[in-house]
């Protein structure tokens, strides 16, 4: 049975900081392998409890780490690193090693590949079209990175292409260099030039300029690349799940990220707002010392019931809305995680089997 | 520049810089707007700087959004949202001199990539930026700049960045205003760094990563640990059975589980941290000014107030 054009279903889990993004990909993940399928949950940071609950430690930085379970079901968890993505495909895409070499040695390089801004998000959308293409699985899980935005993650690729392809930066750096790559402070810096000199000495555009002279002979690999991982973001198979903060002051951030979303042409399978706290009955016989906390608790119930409201009326089921209750003790434990996923699973959306079938036909 | 005399590293207390981190959703922006008004209202003249192109902080201080414009917010104290590209522009303009060509350098598609593309660039500028404001060199005037960090990248890279870009540019106008920045951020008695957590497992790690990253990348601790969201303390008497019949039993037993995690967790960053730590209970209120005020209240009694000079 194939699914999308690529086999793959793939669940992207977008939200704020904070939310509980990477415990909901892991249940999810832990759900949809318990149902049977071929699983692999891509995450960044879990916390130390759940990398300890899922068995899973340095190693899944290399290579897929298989979680024990019992079941017919597969759930492996790759753990992504920003710098050694940036970094393999750099080796793969460059002509020989030495070229190779001269853009991992660049000091601009060097800082780039940690620093420029979506470098993480966009290296996640590259190991997500690998392993879809590699067709191992049945179903992709990808958590995606504390970004303060949730929609930075999604401008990435485009944002690294246009930085790579920039042809504004190769011929602004021209005058400054012969076609070797060797720096002309002669006549032909002038102008403008000469002033940004001035400013920041040459140090630092050299460095720029030969990184771009470097990475030149890669552009047409990554360009084609990203342009693929756009694609793929917005594939009638790759669903999102848009994870929300509780409280009615984040309605209209939760708002904002779905339509953007939608506006970008991506398929918004779920809102989940996360650690909803429970609806409370105050006694009337209250005992005093019990007056602080169960009223605070009464209070925070409230403030989530408010903002769940305000946000079903809002959406009018499109797309599903699920409320996640907020556990006494945080869900870092394998039955705790698979019982969160398959409370998640009631959302026929968040279900693997169902977004399988769903494309199954087309 | 003459730097003053008789400050000790005194973490928070003559700090002419603050800068406010901690991952997001911690509570990190109520922190920072809550030791705006707290020292305000000690007489400092405080810059509240904000960073963010969303600018959620006006709602924390009751005032309009600053648009780029310094916006007052209550005596001695002011909110300004910065866009790093118009601060590099204006820093350029000033150390150029003369305008034509500042506007030749600014205008160019060179100097757009550059600040993009460069790594520091921005974060040069926001702190070079807050330099000048307590120099006295732009408006408003300031004692203190308190600056709400990035959430992403733990604001270590915005403090380390001048020494960055001063290595890498080394000469130049601009790169000796990296140095005289890097000297600014790197000198505890000036500046100072708050980190914002909550007493949960995840941040709390989060915090431990940024504390050794703060040892490891800028030779320092932090001057306070905010800790933010406590549940209550739970009575240790038995109480409630009562209650517990009556349909609160999940609360209650919500409620002990979260204090107990806080608590563990709140050991974890004491036995980590050997600054001060403020613990900021959960207040039945939406973020907003009503909240600011509360935690500023109990800030005020983890910073004790600066002896007259």
């Amino acid at each position: 049975m194939t699914a999308g054009p690529r086999g793959t279903p793939l669940l992207v889990v977008v939200g704020a900081g904070g939310v509980g993004k990477t415990t909901l990909a892991a249940a999810l993940g832990l759900a949809a392998a318990e149902a049977g399928a071929r699983t692999l949950v891509m995450t960044f940071d879990p916390s130390l409890r759940l990398k300890d609950a899922l068995g899973v430690g340095d190693a899944a930085r290399q290579r897929p780490v298989t979680v024990p379970l019992e079941g017919p079901g597969l759930l492996e968890v790759s753990l992504l690193d920003a710098r050694a993505t940036f970094d393999d495909l750099v080796r793969r895409y460059a002509p020989d090693a030495a070229a190779a070499a001269r853009i991992l040695d660049n000091r601009f390089y060097q800082h780039l590949a940690g620093h420029l801004a979506g470098t993480l998000e966009y290296m996640a959308v590259e190991r997500l079209f690998e392993v879809s293409a590699e067709g191992r699985y049945d179903r992709v899980i990808l958590d995606t990175p504390p970004t303060q935005q949730a929609i930075d993650f999604l401008e990435a690729p485009d944002r690294i292409v246009a930085f790579l392809d920039s042809g504004a930066l190769r011929i602004a750096l021209a005058p400054w260099f012969s076609a070797a790559g060797r720096l002309r402070v002669g006549a032909a810096a002038r102008g403008v030039a000469r002033l940004l000199d001035r400013l920041v000495g040459l140090g630092l555009l050299s460095d720029m300029a030969e990184f771009f002279q470097a990475f030149s002979p890669l552009y047409a690999g990554f360009r084609e690349r990203a342009l693929a991982v756009r694609q793929l973001l917005r594939d009638p198979g790759t669903g999102f799940a848009l994870v929300a903060g509780t409280g009615i002051e984040r309605t209209p951030e939760t708002l904002f990220f779905a339509r953007r979303l939608r506006e970008a042409g991506h398929r918004l399978a779920a809102v989940v707002v996360n650690q909803v706290h429970p609806a409370v009955t105050l006694p009337p016989d209250l005992p005093a010392a019990l007056a602080p906390g169960l009223g605070l608790v009464a209070w925070l119930g409230q403030r989530d019931a408010r903002g769940l409201r305000e946000l079903e009326e809002l959406l009018a089921g499109d797309p599903p809305l699920i409320a996640v209750p907020l556990r006494p003790v945080p869900p870092t434990t394998l039955p705790a995680l698979s019982a969160l996923g398959r409370e998640l699973a009631t959302v026929p959306a968040l279900r693997s089997r169902d977004t399988a079938s769903r494309h199954g036909g087309g | 520049m003459r730097r003053r005399r008789g400050r000790g590293p005194g973490g928070l207390r003559g700090a002419q810089l603050i800068v406010v981190t901690g991952k997001g959703g911690v509570g990190k922006t109520t922190v920072a707007a809550a030791l705006a008004r707290l020292l305000a209202a000690r007489d400092r003249r405080v810059v509240l700087l904000e960073l963010d192109a969303r600018e959620p902080l006006h709602r924390f201080l009751d005032v309009p959004p600053s648009a780029g414009e310094p916006i007052a917010a209550g005596p001695h104290l002011h909110l300004l949202n910065l866009r790093p590209q118009a601060v590099m522009e204006a820093l350029v303009r000033d150390r150029l001199k003369i305008a034509p060509l500042a506007r030749a350098v600014t205008a160019s598609p060179v100097f757009r990539h550059f600040v993009d593309g460069a790594p520091g660039m921005k974060e040069l500028a926001v702190l070079g930026h807050s330099l000048r404001l307590v120099r006295r060199e732009v408006r408003p005037h300031a004692d203190l700049v308190i600056v709400d960090a990035p959430a992403t990248g733990h604001g270590v890279g915005l403090l380390a960045a001048p020494a960055l870009v001063s290595e890498a540019i080394g000469g130049g106008p601009l790169g000796r205003l990296a140095g005289e920045v890097a000297e600014f951020v790197g000198d505890p008695a000036r500046t100072a760094v708050v980190v914002a957590a909550l007493a949960e497992e995840m941040p709390v790690q989060e915090a431990l990563e940024l504390f050794a990253m703060m040892r490891e990348r800028l030779g320092r601790t932090p001057d306070l640990v905010a800790v933010n969201g406590l549940y209550p303390p739970f009575p240790t008497a038995t109480v409630g059975a009562g209650s517990r019949e009556q349909g609160a039993g999940g609360a209650i037993e919500l409620w002990r589980q979260r204090r107990a995690m806080n608590e563990r967790e709140l050991e974890r960053l004491a036995a980590a941290c050997q600054g001060p730590l403020a613990r900021i209970p959960l207040f039945p209120e939406s973020p907003g000014p009503a909240l600011v005020r509360q935690v500023a209240d109990v800030l005020a009694g983890a910073i004790a107030p600066q002896e007259p000079r």
